[in-house]
């Protein structure tokens, strides 16, 4: 199997996301983040090349102007004031995390070899394979983090498999739900943000771990 | 009691409006996309609401409100995308997003991707709705925030959420294909309502027990949706509602007037304040499915349409969940109505006019019993 200048930047994107699982430093998650988003608006354009559809350049810019600048940014001023730079991890151990991620992306090749093909999509199976890898590496985040940030980041990995698979599965969504989306998710961002400070404050510490207050 | 902060009471009331904007514009939505960005706001806009005490339970219960119906929404956009793919195989070009174009079409989609992608969205919407596994977040947020957002959380994001499943649904329904997920839909809701009666009996909170209740409910409307049963779901929905809001505003006025929330230091209502002791009360026989109330008629509709002979497990389990909770919110509420007065009962304001809408939305309740209550019945005879 060969793959094409396209598949590699996906599998870049994909390995972008499955590094920030082996490392447990929020400033350096968040700049690989930023990275895995800058790639991700990158694949965008060059599907908007090969598919002769100047709008997705658009969706590209913005995309990269939000996912890959203003909310790294965002949420690193939140942790420069909150503090806590570093994660302990959770249920599994960090130096393990990172080998489930790549064992899940095998996992998720088998199962995307097992998915009907899609005539329309560019990427085929492959663009499935990272899609999906990146998906299950957000939930991986999420689970194994303790620090409330690394939710976010975890969730924020989460969407943007969701937006690589209906970018590389269909023709696109129309635009206008593209933006409406990125919006939801701006403003998901900047609540949680203001969250945080509250945590921060009322707990003295951002361990949700911690959080278990709350029960019957 | 503490002064309100005029600053969060102006916020509260900004991002009330806000909710009920995008809870009108998820019912108005045709468009798959349109609902998963309408249904994602509702979160948004509602977590100020949450998180208006702004004490410590308050932002835990907000912080679990807004990650966890924000990583179970991400499932149901999956889920839009997985249909809209196997819309564009069927079409052979650009797909369709619009939910009565689908519905037409339902026959040529791809079905393997329509059915991961309604799987998807039944999940993803679900943990919005409540349903069983994914409820965790659910009595948090609908006892940590104060009376009038629990009302609306309660009465009005439930359906929502409910509603875009129904949407859903429909596209499966109108399909050749729809055995396997309607069974998914109604095996979720039948446990998801055994399980919630069940939490109902051990239940130490007073608006945490309304919680369950909606929880129950859910369940109940999710077999209706499952049988295909649009106008069962949208009975029992209404029902539901005017019940539900009715009894966390009388809840919300009993637990500030006593200054707590814990079930075993709540009593004597009735000797206290007779007009919430009986409203509770009403309110109670109603949310039960006690015979002159609407959700006796809806309730037992359901379950009528359910002892199709293939629907029997069905059957067994709303009929079990209902006398459950049935005897746990009896029990419950008994205690908090009946008693000797409590010592520093002090209501703020005047009871009677604090009971005017819960009145009057008990009055509607009793009247959607007795009005439609004839006619449904005779038409399930």
């Amino acid at each position: 199997m060969s793959l094409s200048s396209f598949d590699l930047l996906l599998s870049a994107i994909a390995i972008t996301a499955i590094m920030m699982l082996g490392t447990t430093n929020i400033g350096t998650n968040l700049r690989l983040y930023a990275l895995h988003s800058l790639l991700i608006a990158a694949a965008t354009a060059w599907l908007g090349q090969t598919r002769h559809e100047p709008a997705l350049f658009l969706v590209a810019a913005i995309f990269a102007l939000v996912k890959a600048g203003f909310v790294p940014w965002f949420l690193n001023s939140i942790i420069r004031q909150v503090g806590g730079h570093s994660d302990s991890g959770a249920f599994i151990p960090t130096a393990l995390s990172m080998p489930v991620g790549i064992a899940l992306l095998g996992a998720n090749n088998v199962l995307a070899q097992r998915l009907p093909t899609v005539i329309n999509g560019d990427g085929g199976n492959i663009g499935e394979t990272f899609a999906l890898s990146l998906i299950t590496t957000g939930m991986l985040l999420m689970l194994t983090r303790n620090i409330a940030v690394n939710q976010v980041i975890g969730f924020l990995v989460i969407e943007n498999g969701i937006y690589l698979f209906s970018q590389t599965q269909t023709q696109g969504m129309p635009m206008a739900l593209e933006m409406g989306i990125l919006l939801d998710l701006l403003v998901a961002v900047m609540i949680a943000g203001i969250l945080l400070f509250r945590i921060k404050k009322n707990f003295e510490h951002i361990d949700i771990s911690k959080l278990t207050e709350l029960k019957d | 009691m503490h002064q309100l902060d005029q600053r969060h009471v102006r916020i509260f009331y900004a991002a009330s409006s806000l909710f009920l904007l995008t809870m009108t514009t998820v019912f108005a939505c045709d468009n798959m996309g349109a609902l998963w960005i309408a249904v994602e706001m509702t979160t948004l806009v509602s977590s100020p609401l949450v998180y208006f005490d702004r004490t410590k339970n308050a932002v835990e219960a907000t912080w679990k409100y807004l990650i966890i119906c924000s990583v179970g929404i991400a499932f149901a956009l999956l889920g839009t995308t997985l249909i809209f793919a196997s819309s564009q195989q069927a079409l052979a070009g650009s797909g369709s997003m619009q939910i009565t174009d689908l519905m037409r079409r339902a026959s040529t989609l791809q079905y393997q991707w329509l059915h991961l992608g309604v799987i998807f969205c039944i999940l993803g919407y679900g943990t919005k709705a409540g349903i069983f596994p994914l409820h965790n977040w659910l009595p948090d947020a609908h006892s940590e925030a104060p009376a009038p957002a629990s009302a609306m959380l309660s009465g009005g994001l439930l359906n929502c959420a409910l509603f875009a499943i129904f949407r859903i649904t429909q596209i499966v329904v109108a399909s050749d294909h729809r055995g396997l997920t309607i069974d998914i839909v109604i095996a979720m809701g039948a446990v998801t309502a055994i399980a919630a009666s069940l939490m109902l009996l051990r239940q130490h909170s007073f608006k945490r027990m309304w919680a369950y209740s909606s929880i129950e409910n859910v369940g109940i409307m999710l077999v209706a949706i499952g049988m295909g049963s649009g106008m069962l779901f949208f009975l029992q929905a209404a029902n539901h509602s005017i019940a539900k809001v009715a009894l966390f505003l009388v809840s919300g006025n009993v637990v500030q007037a006593s200054g707590t929330k814990r079930l075993n230091a709540l009593h004597g209502v009735l000797a206290s304040s007779p007009v919430w002791g009986i409203l509770l009360a009403l309110g109670a026989l109603s949310i039960t499915g006690a015979p002159p109330f609407g959700m006796f008629v809806s309730e037992l509709a359901i379950l009528v349409a359910a002892t199709n002979p293939g629907y029997w497990p069905v059957a067994v389990a709303l009929l079990t969940a209902l006398s459950i909770s049935f005897v746990a919110i009896s029990l419950h509420v008994g205690r908090v109505v009946c008693g000797a007065a409590k010592p520093g009962f002090a209501s703020t304001g005047s009871q009677l006019a604090s009971s005017l809408m819960p009145g009057l939305l008990m009055l509607c309740s009793l009247l959607l019993g007795l009005l439609i209550g004839p006619q449904v019945l005779g038409y399930l005879r």
